[in-house]
């Protein structure tokens, strides 16, 4: 292997992992922003970590209650260490095999296909080895002290520390591990049929990432390990695999943890092995397939109709926004996030003591049958990630540089393109999220009820709709992405989370409104009217003077002009002409 | 007739457009030629709006663009350098989705579409993705669309790249034909034999400025030079072509 062709080659895949074609003018197409943003997170999530490290104190604690501690805290670093890989694993799925562009480029060139294959492992390994590092960058520091068995000495903390890196690192391997290797056999079908399955299994890789970190028991404690109904429960996810791992290595090992340890040699091993085999035997096979038959995804035979959605123009844009969501894998993907998160919400909700206790509640026989807090918490949180997700969704573009079209046949004002986005959002969300709901509703609840409360849905999703459209003047998919102002939707995902006791709180509201006119009307009154007020202030904002159709995301102002204006002239640019001569009039005052 | 008055472009201080000033008229095809990078697809974006100018005027049948840019558009059809389209949709969807961003009639237009995929020959394919099509079958999408409202102003940046023989010809002759119907046509191209034979007038640009605007006949005639290219070499390339590809020769073989 040449290595001044695998640094090169490395170094060119490795800034790859991120598509810097959809970032802003402004981005400079520079993805680093982009990805000192993902590091930025993770390192702030270790800091919080860390800090708990250095702030656990075991001295007064029973011996059963440190253990139980400390399996759940190294449970739940594990967890998330496969979480993060994992989703950036699904992230940069796209990337771990050479494209098209990669082999017309570098096909010609006296590259080794080894070589080749090297960097491209290595890129995505460095990238996830990085992302790995930045996790466990403090909570690396300050928890393997807490794990290291007592008066161990300086060798007992050196052994606490070895071990928490390797099972770390073994943890995020073996994901990459199963990543590369589901790839790698999907990759010997022919190409069309793996394009095609490709984004299915990506998807399907990503909700199992998801549900997976979020359904795994949150507290582990010895006694879970022997009882006998969780026996083959607790030995099929991996990472109770690595707790026995990291315990094993630590010299802390308990004999319910042994079996466990031994998995995940194993599994670490097969993994490795098995998905090189495959990655590497589907590597040499695809790197001809790949000229011989281009990246084309087979069309979709039929379901390519679709109504019209008011005037040709705004027609045209709906369509194309439904079109691109349906068939853009990235945007596919950003969506399942979304939906995955408000399925675990649901999920986990469902499980608290609140809406057990809610159902329990609940006179007859089958509470679901019945008006119930858990299904209509669990419509509301459907929605409301739906209409969020799919506008995150929108704010990526797709194919930037095409959108010179939109460009040359902007014709219309900015209201009608806003309303062009909302009814792509109520197409494409409100719509299907509220049919979805009116079926199972109408199926469980009664004829009288399940009205009500889809009347309530609906006004709910136009509110949403409404509150997303505020300051989003852009036709779907066809604006630059500027990193940074993604931290919005991080806050937005957070307070989402946060609302979800507060949901609690209005479904129980909306639950006894149903039983009662006065209070239904009431509720539906107040509704109306916040829709009617959202809407209003997003068509002022549209309707405002220096609102307009954008297509390229740009850096707010590095210096704000505060607006403080003398006899009409700004005071900064250029001096109004009648201005001038009065500011000429001061020029020869000395202070 | 579409006039252009000192018409200026910088980016970030680097003077890409310098200062141009020509009209291209009715009824003839005017030919836009320079050298890679002298500021063609420049001026180009900056007639369609997609560029701001930085400095100077452009106005179509006396109207400065700028006063009501989208009646402009709604009269310009454009094939841009580089063939940039959606290609998850289809030939067809593409062309649709134009049609109503133009808001055409939709029966009329779904014939019109019809008669000039079959006629570009494209009417087989217009179910498949772009993502399968050609580099030419790119090409006459982009054709279809910038032609699809029956355009008065055709702004058309390399249109025969990738076109086969054949479409070539139709191409070169449908632009013949348009300008004979009183468009305007301004035109933009390396493939100087091509230009020579259908353009009436050609503009040539060197390092963002004009260094000629006239008819080929007259340039013949003042420059004593028999063909297009030289004229071309003499005005654009200012370089000693046959030294420079001796020296290219010499220095991969040190």
């Amino acid at each position: 292997m040449n290595k001044l062709q695998f640094y090169v080659l490395h170094r060119q895949f490795l800034f790859r992992v991120v598509d810097a074609e959809l970032l802003s003018e402004s981005a400079k197409g520079d993805a680093s922003k982009l990805m000192g943003q993902f590091a930025a997170l993770l390192i702030f999530f270790s800091t919080v970590v860390g800090l708990t490290g250095l702030l656990a104190d075991q001295r007064n604690m029973r011996p059963a209650a440190i253990l139980a501690m400390d399996w759940t805290v190294e449970h739940f670093l594990i967890q998330t260490t496969m979480l993060v890989v994992g989703l950036l694993g699904v992230l940069s799925w796209d990337t771990t095999f050479l494209d098209l562009r990669d082999v017309l480029v570098l096909g010609p060139l006296p590259v080794r296909r080894s070589t080749l294959f090297l960097a491209k492992v290595a890129a995505v390994a460095t990238a996830l080895g990085a992302a790995v590092v930045a996790l466990h960058v403090f909570a690396g520091l300050t928890w393997p002290p807490v794990f290291m068995p007592a008066h161990s000495g300086v060798f007992g903390l050196a052994r606490s520390f070895a071990a928490y890196w390797i099972t770390m690192v073994g943890a995020g391997v073996f994901v990459l591990c199963l990543m590369l290797g589901v790839q790698g056999l999907a990759a010997l079908l022919p190409r069309p049929q793996f394009l095609r399955v490709s984004g299915l299994i990506q998807t399907t890789a990503f909700c199992l990432v998801l549900s997976g970190y979020f359904l795994e028991p949150t507290v582990v404690r010895p006694q879970d390990f022997t009882a006998p109904g969780n026996q083959q429960l607790l030995s099929w996810p991996p990472s109770y695999w690595f707790l026995g791992l990291f315990n094993f290595l630590n010299g802390t090992a308990q004999p319910a943890l042994a079996s466990m340890a031994r998995r995940a040699i194993v599994g670490l091993l097969i993994g490795v092995l098995g998905a090189g085999a495959a990655f590497l035997f589907s590597y040499v096979r695809t790197l001809h397939k790949i000229v011989e038959e281009p990246d084309i995804t087979p069309g979709v035979r039929g379901g390519r109709w679709l109504p019209r959605f008011g005037d040709p123009p705004l027609t045209a844009i709906v369509q194309f926004s439904i079109r691109t969501l349906f068939r853009s894998r990235q945007h596919r993907l950003i969506l399942s996030f979304f939906l995955g998160l408000a399925f675990t919400i649901v999920i986990l909700y469902v499980k608290t003591p609140l809406a057990q206790r809610s159902l329990l509640d609940a006179s007859g026989t089958n509470p679901w049958h019945q008006v119930n807090v858990p299904l209509l918490v669990s419509s509301i949180v459907m929605m409301w990630f739906a209409v969020i997700g799919t506008r995150v969704a929108f704010a990526m573009p797709t194919e930037l540089r095409a959108n010179w079209i939109f460009r040359m046949t902007d014709f219309r004002r900015l209201p009608d393109y806003v309303k062009a986005t909302r009814r792509s959002l109520f197409a494409l969300t409100v719509a299907p999220v509220w049919m979805i709901w009116a079926g199972v509703l109408l199926w469980l609840w009664p004829w009288r009820l399940a009205p009500g409360h889809l009347i309530v849905l609906g006004l709910l999703g136009t509110i949403l709709v409404e509150a997303c459209l505020y300051g989003f003047h852009k036709i779907p998919f066809t604006c630059s992405y500027l990193p940074g102002k993604a931290n919005v939707y991080y806050l937005f995902l957070a307070y989402g989370t946060l609302t979800v006791y507060l949901l609690d709180r209005a479904a129980r509201l909306e639950q006894s409104a149903l039983q009662s006119t006065p209070r239904y009307t009431a509720v539906l009154l107040v509704m109306s009217a916040l829709a009617i007020l959202v809407r209003w202030r997003t068509m002022v904002l549209s309707r405002s003077e220096g609102a307009e159709l954008r297509f390229e995301e740009e850096e707010p102002p590095a210096v704000l002009e505060l607006g403080l204006h003398r006899d009409g002239a700004p005071m900064i640019g250029p001096i109004a002409a009648g201005a001038r001569e009065e500011t000429s009039k001061y020029r020869n005052w000395s202070f | 007739m579409l006039q252009l008055q000192n018409v200026t472009k910088r980016f970030h201080g680097i003077v890409a457009v310098d200062n141009v000033s020509f009209s291209a008229r009715a009824g003839e095809i005017t030919g836009y030629l320079g050298p890679n990078g002298s500021g063609k697809s420049t001026t180009m974006k900056m007639i369609t709006g997609l560029m701001e100018t930085s400095f100077g005027a452009i106005s179509f049948e006396g109207e400065p663009i700028q006063r009501d840019l989208i009646a402009f558009k709604q009269r310009l059809g454009y094939v841009p350098e580089e063939p940039h389209l959606y290609s998850h949709l289809s030939g067809l969807e593409y062309l649709v989705m134009v049609s109503q961003l133009r808001n055409l009639p939709p029966k009329a237009t779904a014939e019109r579409i019809d008669g000039l995929l079959r006629l570009f020959s494209l009417h087989g394919d217009r179910h498949a993705s772009i993502s399968a099509y050609s580099k030419g079958m790119r090409q006459k999408v982009l054709l279809i669309a910038a032609l699809l409202h029956n355009p008065d102003l055709i702004l058309l940046d390399e249109p025969f790249s990738g076109l086969d023989v054949g479409s070539g010809l139709i191409l070169r002759s449908l632009i013949q034909e348009l300008a004979a119907r009183g468009k305007v046509v301004l035109f933009s191209s390396h493939e100087l034999e091509t230009v020579e034979r259908v353009c009436s007038r050609v503009v040539i640009l060197h390092r963002g400025k004009i260094v000629a605007d006239d008819s080929i006949e007259r340039l013949r005639t003042l420059m004593e030079l028999p063909t297009l290219e030289e004229i071309f070499s003499q005005l654009a390339v200012k370089q000693n072509t046959t030294a420079i590809a001796k020296e290219i020769a010499d220095l991969i073989q040190a």
